[in-house]
Parts: C-alpha cells; structure tokens; sequence
C-alpha cells in the first residue's frame, strides 16, 4: 500500500467503513489514487467473502437438537411452522423466486445509482467467481458476484435507453415459464435459460420486450 | 372490501414477510449470540412480538430494520432474564458448530471464526451493515452512538478481518 497521505486516510477510513458507499469526493480521490483504488477493491473482494460467511446455511442449523424451551417456546414452533407452510401455500415457487430477488436489490439500492461504466475485467472476474458465461451488450455500471441460494450470484446493473436496470443470472433455478412481477416497487420479469433462469428487474416500469430479449441473448450456459 | 377481509389479507400478507424474512433473523441471531439454541429462542421470541405488533409496521419496506430491532431488544432480554453465561470463543470453535463449516469452503470458515471473535462492540455494527442492510447513520441510531463512531468501528471490524482474508491490515485511525 502506498505512503498514505490525510486524504488517503480519511478515503481508507470511510472505504474500511462502507465499502459500497463512498461519498464523491472520496470516490473521486479513489480513482485517482493507486494505494487506495487497491484498498478499496481489496475491501469490496473482502466484503463479497463477508457477506458469504454471514449468510449461514441454514439447512445445518436445524442438524442438532435446540436446548429445552419453555412451554410457549413450543407453541411458537407451531406457529413459525404455520408461518413456513402458509407462505409456501400461499405463493408459487416462481413468485417466491421473485420476491427474495426483490428482497435482494432492495438490499443493495446503492447499486442503481452507479453511472460509470464497470471494466470488462471486473464483469469478466464476477463471472468467473460464479462459474457462468454471459456476454453483457449494454454498459455494466455495477457488478458484483453475490450470495444466493447456497452459491455466488452474478449481480449487474446495466444502462438502457429505459434507464438503469438489474439483470440477476439464476443458473441453478428453475424457471419454466416467462414471468413478470411487480412487487415492492420494483418491476421485473423471469426468463427461462437452459436449465436456469434470469431475472431482469426496473424501478421505472415494465421490463421491454427488447430488453429482455438482449439481455437472454447473450446468456450462453 | 369489508374490514374483516382487509384484515385477513393484511395478516397474509404479515405472514409471507415474516417467512421470507426469517432465515436472516436467524442468521442475524446467531451472529448476536453465537449460539443456536439461544438464537432460536430469540427469533422464536421476536416473531411472536412482531406478529403482536404487527399494526405498528405500517410500511412493509421497513420490516427488515424493525425486525432485526426487535431481534436485538429480545436478545438483551433473554440475556438479562435468565442471565445467560457469555460464550466464550473458543468453546464455539471446539463445539465445531456444523453451520460454522457446512459449506467446506475453508476461507469462509476462517472468515467465520475471524468474525466470532470480533469484538461485539465491533462485530454488532458490521453484521448489521453487511447482513442487516443498515445504512452507517441507521447503525448510529440503532446503537445509540455517533456516526463517526459506528464508521471507526465498521473500519476496524474489516482491518480485523482482513488477516483472515489473507491480506496485510492497514493503519488504524484515530
């Protein structure tokens, strides 16, 4: 890491502290500054990994037996199942799909209002941490490999002449059918990819045809 | 629509987020604890009140927060009634908790026991950042701190963490 000057400390502080959100002057200074664009491609790597070790797998959570519980505890294990089954129930498998991904951007907001486009080998690095192949044609403005289900996420967000919007790569999920959404201010389609899916979210409307269409386009697994 | 629909969608529609949201209350109570048994309690407590107050959310945007909220006051009251033990660390580690290494991926359990033994002064502010979503001036509200406070803590949790990760730690700040 460079000689670090008060500006370069300042930036290493706020990058240390929230990564995904610098402010534009720190921001500004980070491109300008080698020792700190390192620092904070270190730290978003470092942040991707975090975010994977806190995102436990829950499956292993319920392998060993609770301590005892008071009575009620065990009416509330009637109720949260209640709670599991009814949402299971209540929403299809697809819709469900949706509503976590919404969850998700909903999660990462920072990510919409990124305007400079991602090097290629940033897109590339993502792509190679999840294991897929997807040749974006509109500029990525963010990308960044996420948790999901068990396995990393290719997450862009790519400009159109609709604005800015979120193409998630899903190759482990099943969709079968086209599907569009609207849920939490968010509008979204599902489309169906070879044995997974992709979903392609906006905050302003529907999701085009067009877009839609060059979006799948250049999924290749 | 009658009352009593309006009623039985709303509490449908209460239910859905409460399971969707769920798995993270779980994850965001072990982090807290460091102990599944004592995080099951707390997300099983937390539910029961959010389902009791549930008139309270009014914009359903805002579930995530004012759950890990809740999370966070069950927590200290399940401490504070049956005045647990604190874990210690390395009991977690020998206790080799099947969560903490399911995934077989080493770096992640190294990670994993990296943040287990942050500080909770610092490992609090940085799961409720990465897991929890918070912005740094929500933390600052939520922790009853400043927010040049909660971003020195955030800083050192990373540089903590950093070692783990296989990278050099950096100058701390003042």
């Amino acid at each position: 890491m460079s000689a670090a000057t008060p500006q370069c400390r300042h930036a290493r502080l706020l990058i240390g502290a929230d990564p995904r959100h610098l402010p534009a002057d720190v921001q500004a200074h980070v491109e300008s500054c080698v020792g700190c664009r390192r620092f904070r491609d270190e730290t978003l790597a470092l942040d991707a990994r975090l975010q994977a070790a806190l995102e436990l797998p829950l499956p292993d959570f319920r392998q060993r037996p609770a301590a005892p519980r008071r009575w009620y505890a065990l009416a509330a294990s009637i109720f949260l199942g209640l709670l599991i089954a009814g949402g299971a129930w209540l929403y299809r498998p697809s819709v469900a799909l949706a509503g976590e991904l919404v969850e998700h951007v909903a999660h990462e907001a920072g990510s919409w209002d990124q305007r400079r486009q991602v090097p290629a080998a940033t897109v590339a690095d993502v792509l190679r941490q999840a294991g897929v192949q997807f040749d974006p044609t509109l500029p990525v403005v963010y990308a960044m490999a996420c948790p999901f289900h068990g396995r990393l996420m290719p997450h862009f967000v790519v400009q159109t002449d609709h604005g800015p919007m979120t193409v998630m790569l899903l190759p482990d999920e099943k969709v079968r059918v086209r599907t569009r959404f609207t849920e939490g201010g968010y509008h979204g389609v599902l489309l169906p990819a070879g044995e997974g899916g992709v979903a392609v979210l906006s905050r302003e409307g529907e999701v085009p045809d067009s877009v839609a269409g060059q979006v799948i386009s250049g999924v290749h697994w | 629509m009658n009352a009593a629909s309006r009623g039985t969608t709303g509490e449908a529609a209460f239910t859905r987020l409460l399971a969707m949201l769920r798995p993270d209350l779980m994850r965001f109570a072990f982090w807290l604890a460091r102990d599944r048994a004592v995080a099951e309690d707390v997300v099983q407590e937390t539910l029961i009140r959010a389902w009791k107050s549930r008139e309270e959310l009014k914009d359903p945007a805002a579930a995530r927060p004012w759950l890990f909220t809740i999370v966070r006051r069950e927590h200290a009251r399940l401490y504070e009634r049956k005045r647990l033990p604190t874990v210690d660390v390395d009991e977690v580690e020998a206790l080799g908790d099947p969560a903490l290494a399911s995934d077989g991926d080493a770096g992640l359990i190294d990670l994993r026991r990296a943040i287990m033994k942050l500080p909770s002064d610092y490992r609090e502010p940085l799961v409720l950042q990465v897991l929890g979503g918070f912005s740094t001036a929500e933390i600052a509200a939520e922790l009853g701190l400043t927010q040049p406070a909660v971003l020195t803590r955030l800083f050192r949790a990373r540089n903590r963490l950093r070692e783990a990760y296989g990278l050099q730690g950096v100058e701390d700040v003042e």
